[in-house]
């Protein structure tokens, strides 16, 4: 048992990074759009940098806990280091050491269960309480992150919990349906509803984590999906049940999904921009939906441990992650978008900046896109996809 | 005299055959003591809210999460049922697919019976989860499977059989795939013990073939079978990476809502709950069976 389960956590750590590409795309447009306010890029933090011990004589090895491919090496192995940290290596000498999660539950569980050391992690946004709240995490000092003037500023809110930078949003994305235009039609109103449409039995992908319940409850219309009452979630809980049968799949490795697209297997699926980025690669005719009840938006960002003894080694890693050139690198391999507001969209293709509508200054915003927000009850949520899963 | 020396010789001999017995024993003890009964013992605690971990936990003692597992509105007890009719079909085919290979390596060849053997069990070398994941390029909707039905035109090109992969159909397939080298073992070690002579007195008593093997071979292979069943039946009924990798939605089974509770619901205590049950109901079924194969060995002889 224990074997598999090594050889599980090993597929796992390679599934979940492209999750994380996803939030890219959505980036770039704030930034575009927002870049006039940049100058805002004071530091926040507050634990100041001259109670802690300095960088020659920290330890080293800086423990990131992060997604697969995003430094890792699983997806472009000379690429990640150089783009995402080769800044940071040149810089410090230091080579990171990377643990990875599958989701961000997944994640959050193995830091409360203490099973897992680090000095950064990289949730989303909506698991950014969860980690102050754990008391795992402590704010960053974002004087000593040069390029943090780059990023925008209205996104960096995002990372703001109880008033200080716990969380440097770094990385965006979309959910959204993603459909092969070939075998579905795309004639009436975009909706969420393709994913529940009886009449494309068998052809469709949903994604394996309770996600899928604040999707049922967008479309099902609830006042807030990301807090629904007892009876919202039973309603969402016995709505999913009934169209199981519908799905082909649930992915839980985004790239899994993308086989399963291009094989056309399926034809309808919950999806980040980066299956969006491969079809149009592949000149495939799909339709990256705008639903009516609008896309739901992604940005993860990155926390400081409260115990790390890397403590400036981890603002050179955070700023090697927020420069240009880790920007252009989501965008172009992972078409995801960044906050860096200097990225050049020119690396991605047209179709995929018109596709996510990188080039919209006004994609970001409510009700076209509805931000992923904090899950107070996400405990309950779970319990209700459970059933879900086991019905 | 003599015999009082003998006495006390004797139970010299016997209380420091007992120490060599409990220092023999003591550091494969320790082992179960500290990575199973422990952990056992941790999760039963947990399971009726003893340990709080979690901030979602409740720190209170109370079996509401058995309740709650037994009561009408679960779902998991349905759940089980399915996994274990999943579990027994698997079982049942897997054994009688590899009885005959087992029959054939210990009574029907001689020199190579060592070398087949090898290469019964050759799959072990490759990865499961490869073994597993190859099963998923054969069975896709475009695998070489429905590929195969396309070009025979059997199938239209645009209608493969789709409940091929992603089906509880699929993950029986892969199960049994991936048992039967295995289970091949107990029954060619049972059916390689039989005392040959014992088919010869059948012979030479007049019974044919078939009624040699209804009556002498299978009962005396009997307890290898029943090990043989028990091998899949047990680690199948809490199978969670093969349903995870080929299921699809209706493959899911016992082992991945245990799974999934505990690595991204929060939930360790539904969690515990449930792993519990399926060890309880698994030790009951070992201790079942247990009593079964002694029984019969004994007939047997």
């Amino acid at each position: 048992m224990t074997d598999i389960d090594r050889i599980l956590a090993e597929r796992y750590d390679r599934r979940g990074f492209m999750r994380m590409a996803g939030a890219t795309t959505l980036g770039a447009a704030v930034l575009a759009a927002c870049k006039k306010a940049e100058d805002n890029g004071s530091s926040t933090g507050t634990s100041g940098a001259a109670s802690h011990p300095p960088i020659d004589k920290e330890p080293g090895d800086l423990a990131v806990f992060d997604w697969s491919g995003y430094g890792n090496g699983d997806y472009y192995p000379n690429k990640e280091k150089s783009e995402l940290w080769g800044d940071y290596a040149n810089q410090t000498g230091d080579t990171p050491q990377f643990t990875l999660f599958e989701n961000d539950d997944a994640a959050y569980t193995k830091a409360v269960a203490g099973t897992v050391a680090f000095d950064v992690v990289h949730p989303c946004g909506y698991k950014y309480k969860d980690w102050v709240d754990l008391g795992a995490m402590q704010p960053w000092d974002t004087s000593l992150i040069p390029n943090y003037s780059q990023l925008n500023p209205k996104l960096m809110e995002s990372g703001v919990v109880d008033g200080q930078q716990y969380f440097v949003p770094l990385d965006w994305g979309f959910i959204a349906p993603l459909v092969n235009t070939d075998h579905v039609d795309v004639s009436g109103e975009d909706s969420f509803g393709v994913m529940f449409d009886d009449q494309y039995e068998g052809k469709i992908s949903w994604v394996d984590t309770s996600n899928m319940m604040y999707i049922g409850g967008l479309f099902l219309g609830v006042p807030d999906p990301f807090d629904m009452t007892d009876d919202e979630l039973a309603q969402v809980r016995d709505f999913l049940s009934s169209k199981k049968h519908l799905v082909k799949f649930m992915w839980n490795q985004s790239y899994d999904f993308w086989l399963s697209f291009k094989k056309e297997e399926v034809w309808i699926g919950y999806s980040w921009p980066d299956t969006v980025g491969y079809a149009d690669a592949a000149g495939m005719n799909y339709r990256y939906m705008e639903p009516k009840e609008g896309r739901v938006s992604w940005v993860c960002g990155m926390g400081l441990a409260k115990d790390t003894q890397n403590y400036f080694h981890a603002h050179d890693y955070l700023d090697s992650w927020a420069s240009k050139k880790a920007a252009e690198f989501l965008m172009g391999y992972y078409y995801y978008g960044h906050t860096n507001t200097t990225a050049d969209l020119s690396v991605v293709s047209p179709g995929v900046v018109d596709a996510l509508g990188l080039d919209d200054p006004t994609i970001l915003d409510p009700p076209r896109s509805i931000p992923e927000s904090y899950i107070p009850r996400r405990d309950v949520y779970q319990q209700y996809w459970s059933e879900v899963l086991a019905s | 005299m003599a015999t009082e020396e003998a006495a006390a010789s004797a139970k010299h001999w016997r209380r420091r055959e007992r120490g060599v017995t409990a220092a023999l024993l003591s550091a494969p003890m320790l082992w179960l003591l500290l990575f199973f009964v422990a952990p056992v013992a941790y999760v039963a605690a947990y399971s009726v809210g003893a340990i709080k971990l979690f901030p979602t936990d409740t720190g209170v003692i109370s079996l509401d999460g058995w309740r709650h597992f037994f009561g009408g509105g679960s779902i998991y007890l349905g759940l089980f049922w399915k996994s274990v009719r999943m579990s027994l079909t698997v079982s049942v085919v897997v054994v009688l697919l590899a009885y005959p290979i087992g029959y054939f390596l210990a009574l029907c060849v001689r020199k190579l019976k060592y070398v087949l053997l090898l290469v019964v069990i050759v799959p072990f070398l490759t990865s499961f989860l490869l073994r597993v994941l190859a099963w998923k390029v054969m069975l896709g909707d475009k695998g070489v499977v429905n590929s195969l039905l396309v070009s025979l035109h059997l199938r239209p090109a645009n209608e493969p059989i789709e409940w091929l992969l992603y089906s509880q159909f699929t993950v029986m397939l892969v199960l049994a795939y991936v048992w039967i080298p295995f289970v091949a073992l107990p029954i060619f070690v049972s059916l390689d013990n039989l005392d040959r002579s014992l088919l010869e007195a059948a012979s030479d008593l007049g019974a044919s073939r078939v009624k040699t093997f209804l009556r002498v071979t299978l009962p005396l292979s009997l307890p290898g079978l029943i090990a043989a069943f028990v091998f899949v039946f047990v680690p199948t009924i809490g199978e969670f990476v093969t349903p995870l990798l080929v299921g699809g939605t209706n493959g899911y089974m016992y082992g991945n809502a245990i799974q999934d509770l505990f690595t991204r619901g929060l939930d360790w205590q539904s969690g515990s709950v449930l792993a519990m049950f399926l060890l309880i109901v698994v030790a009951g079924l070992m201790a079942l069976f247990g009593r079964y194969v002694q029984v019969r060995s004994v007939a047997a002889d």
